[in-house]
């Protein structure tokens, strides 16, 4: 059925080149360099508006980029028309064709290559997707999933060198997306075909991607594993969108032996690994301290002795705690940091850690990360995203 | 525990009270229809029974007509004028088909191409209808007058040759020959053919443009099998709005054309208005009408678009 491609090869590698595309004096793509290597799922991750699928689509073929060059393989493909690009697309809504039934839409690519005996590997790619019994219904028979599995089947029948997917759980509901993301994740180990997938889902990319592109304003932000970008976020961006940041804005006090002792408020000192830190650090200078709020340990102030040394330390007083059962969610008011975010694990509560409540947080140093203090503090929250939007129109 | 004992089912007082308005809810639909079905029954169906009872009298002006079952008549009327029912067939079918090769570019063109053109073109397809049918009509005589550029220029380039041996043109002249009429019509019956290609046309989701070029098909074998056939709606109900009135008309045949071109409408129209015979006239309208139904029925049927009409 499937050809497993060979992982050293690299005809599915993908390689752009200073890529960019503008829409009169909009810029939505910059000139960009990314290399998407054989066989790997990748992800293109960002906001509504930040330029991933108009990435996506000058891949396709769908958008002729105004500058740079595609290659797939050793092959240039940048001019060349989609219908002749080694490369297939699940679309956003499918984009299933009304009027032919599943197993027409499925072998719709093979006919178009002028493969005659199609039967077989249709069911066999409809046994793939477990939707061998809809063969002979029409799209609007089935529901958003099974639609959802047909526009990959149409896709992937092809072997193509790259299977792109722009946005392709976006129509289901949450039970649904999980299930279809673990599904998809199968497929591609199973075929081996590189896949680059857009999505504005944080956790969909990290669930589903080896190497995630992080995107925001026509600019990639930062390339990396998920566990790479989530524990180094190197922009505030990126610290925002992925997951949840608390940052300090703190000053360079000195430096001893690989780490950055820094001043932050009335908070004392508070350690940074040099290596953690994206930003230059000269003393007197400003710098970021990111720490995420799972890595925070809550205790009340009243048992502060307790607190091994070598941790760093904030003060703060509890405003607001929601219990989400795995988790408890506290909101911390400090000097340091308005709205400090500590999601602390429900296995010992401690009863006193109610609002109102004096606590002292503590961490690993670490656990620590330093970015670059010239960026906007909120770059990436949910507050900023629609005036991100604004500016980038 | 205790609001399962506290809270009996309240349903036997609210009950009564609620059935009546929902009686009258269900009758609502009726009475919003009852407007419609009256105008169809007072200037549809009285004037068909009318028109029936008409076709089975026997009689004169002077003595009167009365209903005879006089059947013969369809025979009659039918054996006389059926050159003119095949002619009608033709022209309309001719006209038909020139719309659909002038109408699906421009739809197409209107639907994906326009862009912010599109209101605008959109407008000038309509456009026409803001002036009189005869006057429009009467335009093309001066288009086509003997002698005038159009057929100054189809004679230089020799098209004329090619259409008299065809039997549509005769010598040097375009007014009075079928060419004309179904140029007529044509021209007449264009919107109709338009509008409902260009409101499937603009039904259709670009993005299946995309897909089936992103499965390897050419432009050409995109249209051929995605865009043309979710248009098959609009090709339907276009041919069917373009041919059911072509095949009655009667003007453009009496305006651009001969006594050689006369439809079935120009018949009718005569035995009604001019010979006074309205038993003929009627019987010739019931056979179009027949005659027009099964031939659409066998179209439905073959294009197999029962269900999107």
């Amino acid at each position: 059925m499937i050809t497993v491609t060979n992982k050293t090869d690299h005809g599915g590698d993908v390689r752009l080149t200073g890529i960019s595309k503008t829409y009169g004096s909009f810029t939505a793509v910059h000139p960009l360099d990314l290399t998407v290597p054989q066989g790997s799922f990748f992800a293109l991750l960002g906001a509504s508006g930040c330029g991933k699928t108009t990435t996506l689509r000058m891949i396709a073929g769908l958008e002729e980029p105004s500058s740079g060059t595609v290659f797939l393989g050793d092959q240039e493909v940048t001019h060349l028309p989609p219908y002749k690009r080694p490369v297939n697309t699940v679309f956003q809504s499918y984009a299933l064709f009304p009027h032919l039934d599943i197993f027409e839409n499925v072998a719709f690519g093979l006919r178009r290559r002028g493969i005659k005996s199609v039967k077989k590997q249709v069911e066999d790619m409809l046994d793939l997707v477990q939707l061998g019994e809809q063969a002979r219904k029409k799209p609007h028979q089935l529901s958003g999933g099974q639609q959802q599995r047909v526009a990959v089947a149409r896709a992937l029948i092809n072997h193509p060198k790259v299977l792109l997917l722009d946005e392709p759980l976006g129509a289901l509901d949450l039970k649904l997306r999980r299930q279809m993301q673990l599904e998809l994740k199968r497929i591609q180990t199973e075929v081996g075909i590189t896949f680059v997938h857009v999505t504005h889902d944080q956790e969909e990319a990290m669930t589903m991607a080896d190497t995630v592109a992080v995107m925001n304003a026509g600019r990639v932000e930062q390339l990396g594993s998920p566990t790479d970008l989530y524990e180094n976020p190197q922009t505030t961006f990126v610290a925002n969108f992925l997951g949840t940041s608390n940052l300090i804005e703190a000053e360079v006090d000195s430096k001893t032996n690989g780490d950055i002792v820094l001043k932050a408020g009335g908070a004392g000192k508070l350690v940074l690994p040099e290596a953690r830190c994206s930003a230059p650090t000269t003393t007197g200078g400003r710098v970021l301290v990111g720490v995420r709020p799972e890595k925070i340990s809550l205790t009340h102030a009243d048992e502060a002795g307790e607190i091994p040394e070598g941790r760093n330390r904030i003060t703060g007083r509890i405003a607001d705690s929601s219990f989400i059962g795995v988790s408890t969610q506290y909101v911390i008011d400090s000097p340091v940091c308005p709205e400090f975010e500590v999601y602390a694990q429900n296995i010992d509560r401690d009863a006193r850690l109610v609002p109102g409540a004096e606590v002292v947080l503590h961490w690993n140093p670490a656990h620590t990360f330093g970015l670059d203090a010239a960026q906007s503090l909120l770059a990436g929250t949910v507050d900023s995203a629609g005036i991100d939007e604004q500016a980038a129109v | 525990m205790a609001t399962l004992t506290e809270a009996p089912p309240p349903l036997t007082p609210t009950a009564p009270e609620e059935t009546p308005p929902r009686k009258r809810g269900r009758l609502v639909p009726y009475w919003l229809l009852l407007p419609g079905i009256l105008w169809l029954l007072i200037f549809f169906a009285l004037p068909m029974i009318y028109q029936a009872s008409t076709s089975v009298q026997t009689g004169s002006l002077e003595e009167g007509y009365k209903v005879t079952w006089h059947l013969s008549t369809y025979w009659d009327a039918l054996s006389e004028y059926y050159p003119q029912f095949l002619r009608s067939v033709l022209y309309a079918g001719s006209a038909t088909v020139l719309c659909l090769i002038l109408g699906y570019p421009l739809a197409y063109l209107i639907a994906f191409r326009a862009g912010r053109w599109r209101n605008l073109i959109m407008i000038l397809v309509i456009a026409p209808f803001f002036t009189s049918f005869l006057i429009r009509t009467l335009a093309w005589k001066t288009i086509l007058a003997d002698g005038g550029p159009v057929v100054g220029a189809l004679n230089t380039l020799h098209v004329l040759d090619v259409t008299s041996w065809l039997g549509m043109t005769s010598g040097d002249r375009v007014l009075a020959t079928p060419l004309a009429v179904v140029c007529g019509l044509t021209y007449n019956f264009l919107p109709f053919m338009v509008l409902p290609l260009y409101t499937s046309l603009e039904r259709i989701d670009v993005r299946l443009h995309e897909a089936a070029g992103d499965l390897y098909a050419k432009p050409v074998t995109t249209f051929r099998r995605v865009t043309f056939p979710l248009s098959m709606p609009g090709v339907v109900s276009g041919t069917l709005l373009t041919f059911i009135p072509a095949a009655g008309d009667y003007v453009n045949a009496d305006l651009l054309g001969s006594t050689d071109t006369r439809m079935v409408g120009n018949v009718i129209q005569t035995q009604f208005l001019r010979i006074l015979d309205y038993p003929t006239a009627a019987a010739l309208s019931f056979i179009l009408m027949a005659a027009i139904l099964i031939m659409v029925t066998l179209y439905i049927r073959k294009s197999g678009t029962e269900d999107l009409v």
